[in-house]
């Protein structure tokens, strides 16, 4: 740091801005996080479940110091109607298999435990303060305003999240638009860990991931969760902004029959409401990734976008890590040449080209469209219902061969466009 | 120049605490911790007369697990702070806490003014401030919600239950101050930023004279209080409001609420 000018400012405490400032910090840079929570983690929420990959790439062997809950090895997605509900169960070995297994993290803990790793590495952090606005000279941002001061700094990090009126501000990015953001509820239940592991079959340490589709949004694009932690469970709601409220229900009645589901009442059952919090998650895919960097400035994680929304699972801490890392890197190779210009940080976005986070990004990325089809949330789960259902139910009624009568069922949705769905699903996934 | 004490309580966030099952057990769980809210109060001022009148300000606090609190008050006004942190002070009530406040600031020497919150956020015993000011042999003044330096003492305003006192006296003080003095700050960035330059003293019992086991108290037993409901329904079966409104003021007044 040169007089009163940092090397780094990184605005936000989330796993991106953390981890930017962890590794700029342990390669000798005077960095600054700012993060206008009382503490790292007092505002964030997530559904629950860290993928451990790129964070176990930066701190190998995190999971034993760092505050997660539980580590998943049973994954269940299910179909639900009103009253019904048909399910498939992956549980597996190579589901807890190191670097390639995943943990359900409650975020006032971990994004604390992250923050604190960064301030062990020397970065100061300033929590408790908002960053109102960029100083920008020339095209070129110089540093952050917050309240009355001002700070510079070489390079500007923002790490702000899904609505970065920073990325905004430095014209990186325009206003979000309805479709391009989802929106998440979900309510922290407690239950004992005892109660949890028997109702889950779980061994203790071990958690259970669950996914909904179908009944819970209405038939809206978007699912349901369940993550088990080790004394509560995560529970919740993530569906398209734009769809909200065409069904006559309001977002907390949705989670409230949601809780009601013959399929999760019992699961939750006896379990004591002890945080209710609700978050925008971008889900525009490849199609709303901003402009990465300009003069001084990158942009990371959720404020690029940098998230997977398949819809009923969101996947964004672990490609938030990478963004941080990448962006960190980025900084180091531009403060060796001691050129923070657009054209030197472009680095930024040759690394997350050739990373899983682009990778992974293009894959998926008809994955909205795909989703924007609402045969998926609303006509499947009711024939997969409809095929157990006749297949289970014996009424002393002559049965149906079961091919003939799933076929008649199909037919409902129309062949053409289940194969067409299977198809193009198929293709994406 | 003026050397100015602000004295504050490292104190549960009440809003933490859940109150669980019959018992009225207190479940601690998932507590952070925070300055106490009219200690922020006593900071306020003693960082006013810091800035505008240049007076030396410092902080001082005890208790068990105060560490985490440092760089927080530090970011609110003082010019360093004195502590002290020792397992024993885990569970003291406010006549430890006054002896070992008091042995900070003898050590401090030559304080001319100590500040504290009129009582803290969790036990509000209101007693810290006057115990401190008979272990110090200064002057207590309580309910204070304006102050004033003067040549060689205070000029401070008491909001009593009847009235407003006026005192002005010379000499060494302790004074307890209301929340309406004044509008504690939210640190800014620079102030943080600050703060992390700032010293801190850390200073063990013994080097003020006290003897941690002498200080050792155990608590038995802490519960919460819930104001059962009565439960009485006012207007049922189609009772007029006239009527209904008769009924209530009878009933508070034979419970008490109306004089
Ligand atoms: C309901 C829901 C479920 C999800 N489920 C999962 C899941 O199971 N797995 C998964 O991997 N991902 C999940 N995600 C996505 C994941 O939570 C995000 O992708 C991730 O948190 C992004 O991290 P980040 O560091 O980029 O941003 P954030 O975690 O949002 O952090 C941004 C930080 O910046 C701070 N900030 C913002 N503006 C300012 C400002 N002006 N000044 C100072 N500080 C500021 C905020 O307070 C915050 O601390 C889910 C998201 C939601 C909403």
């Amino acid at each position: 740091m040169s007089g009163d000018i940092f090397d780094c400012i990184i605005v936000g405490a989330g796993p991106s801005g953390s981890i930017a400032g962890y590794l700029l910090a342990q390669a000798g840079l005077e960095v600054l996080i700012i993060e206008r929570g009382n503490f790292a983690g007092s505002k964030n929420m997530t559904g629950g479940r860290l993928y451990s990959h790129s964070l176990e790439k930066i701190i190998p062997g995190f999971s034993k110091e760092a505050p997660v809950e539980r580590r998943v090895i049973k994954e269940t997605v299910t179909m639900l109607t009103g009253d019904s509900s048909v399910s498939l169960d992956f549980q597996s070995e190579l589901l807890g298999e190191e670097k390639k297994d995943s943990y359900t993290v409650l975020r006032a803990d971990f994004d604390q435990w992250l923050a604190s790793k960064a301030e062990e590495a020397g970065a100061i952090l300033a929590s408790g303060v908002r960053v109102d606005d960029l100083i920008i000279q020339d095209g070129k941002v110089t540093g952050v305003i917050a309240g009355e001061d001002e700070m510079e700094a070489d390079v500007v990090i923002l790490a702000d999240g899904v609505n970065s009126l920073l990325a905004q501000k430095a014209g990186l990015k325009a206003e979000l638009k309805p479709d391009q953001v989802a929106v998440g509820i979900k309510e922290v239940i407690e239950l004992p860990a005892n109660v949890i592991e028997d109702r889950f079959n779980l061994n203790p340490g071990e958690g259970a991931a669950r996914l909904f589709v179908g009944d819970c949004t209405k038939g809206k694009i978007g699912g349901g969760f369940l993550y088990t932690n080790k004394n509560s469970i995560s529970l919740g709601l993530v569906f398209t902004l734009s769809d909200i409220g065409t069904e006559g229900l309001s977002v907390p009645q949705m989670l409230e029959e949601f809780k009601q589901h013959p399929a999760v009442k019992p699961l939750i059952k006896g379990g004591k409401l002890v945080e209710y919090s609700g978050h925008l998650v971008p889900e525009g895919g490849l199609t709303m990734l901003p402009k990465l960097y300009g003069d001084g400035v990158l942009v990371v994680g959720d404020a690029a976008g940098l998230v997977i929304n398949a819809g009923y699972t969101v996947r964004g801490m672990d490609l938030a890590i990478a963004s941080g890392e990448a962006a960190a890197q980025a900084v180091i190779a531009a403060q060796e040449k001691g050129d923070y210009t657009a054209p030197n940080l472009a680095h930024y976005k040759n690394l997350l080209d050739n990373s899983f986070i682009m990778r992974d990004l293009t894959k998926y990325q008809d994955f909205p469209i795909f989703m924007e089809n609402h045969r998926i949330f609303k006509q499947y789960p009711q024939l997969a219902v409809d095929i157990f259902k006749d297949l289970y139910l014996i009424d002393g009624n002559p049965l149906k061969p079961l091919k003939k009568t799933a076929l008649s069922h199909m037919k409902k949705v129309g062949i053409v466009n289940l194969l067409k769905d299977a198809w193009k699903g198929g293709k994406i996934l | 120049m003026k050397k100015i004490v602000a004295c504050y309580k490292w104190v549960v966030d009440e809003a933490d605490i859940r109150v669980e099952g019959k018992a009225r057990s207190l479940n601690f769980d998932r507590i952070k911790y925070k300055i106490s809210e009219y200690d922020r109060n006593a900071i306020e001022v003693g960082a006013s007369f810091n800035e505008k009148q240049g007076c030396q300000f410092l902080a001082v606090t005890c208790g068990a697990n105060v560490e985490a609190s440092l760089k927080d008050v530090l970011s609110r006004g003082p010019e360093s702070i004195a502590y002290v942190n020792d397992g024993a002070l885990e569970e003291t009530d406010s006549s430890v806490t006054s002896k070992v406040l008091a042995g900070i600031i003898k050590k401090i020497g030559e304080v001319d003014l100590v500040i504290c919150g009129e009582g803290s956020s969790d036990g509000y015993s209101q007693q810290v401030g006057p115990r401190l000011a008979a272990l110090l042999g200064y002057a207590s003044v309580t309910f204070v919600n304006k102050l004033e330096l003067t040549e060689d003492g205070i000029r401070a305003e008491r909001k009593l239950e009847d009235g407003v006192e006026v005192v002005e006296l010379t000499g060494p003080a302790v004074v307890t101050v209301l929340p309406d003095i004044n509008k504690p700050r939210i640190p800014s960035l620079k102030q943080i930023l600050a703060a992390k330059k700032k010293t801190s003293e850390k200073l063990e019992l013994a080097a003020i004279g006290l003897d941690s086991l002498a200080l050792k108290q155990k608590t038995l037993d802490v519960s919460g209080t819930v104001m059962e409901r009565k439960n009485i329904q006012i207007n049922s079966g189609g009772m007029t409001i006239e009527e209904a409104a008769q009924k209530l003021v009878q009933q508070l007044k034979a419970d008490g609420s109306l004089a």
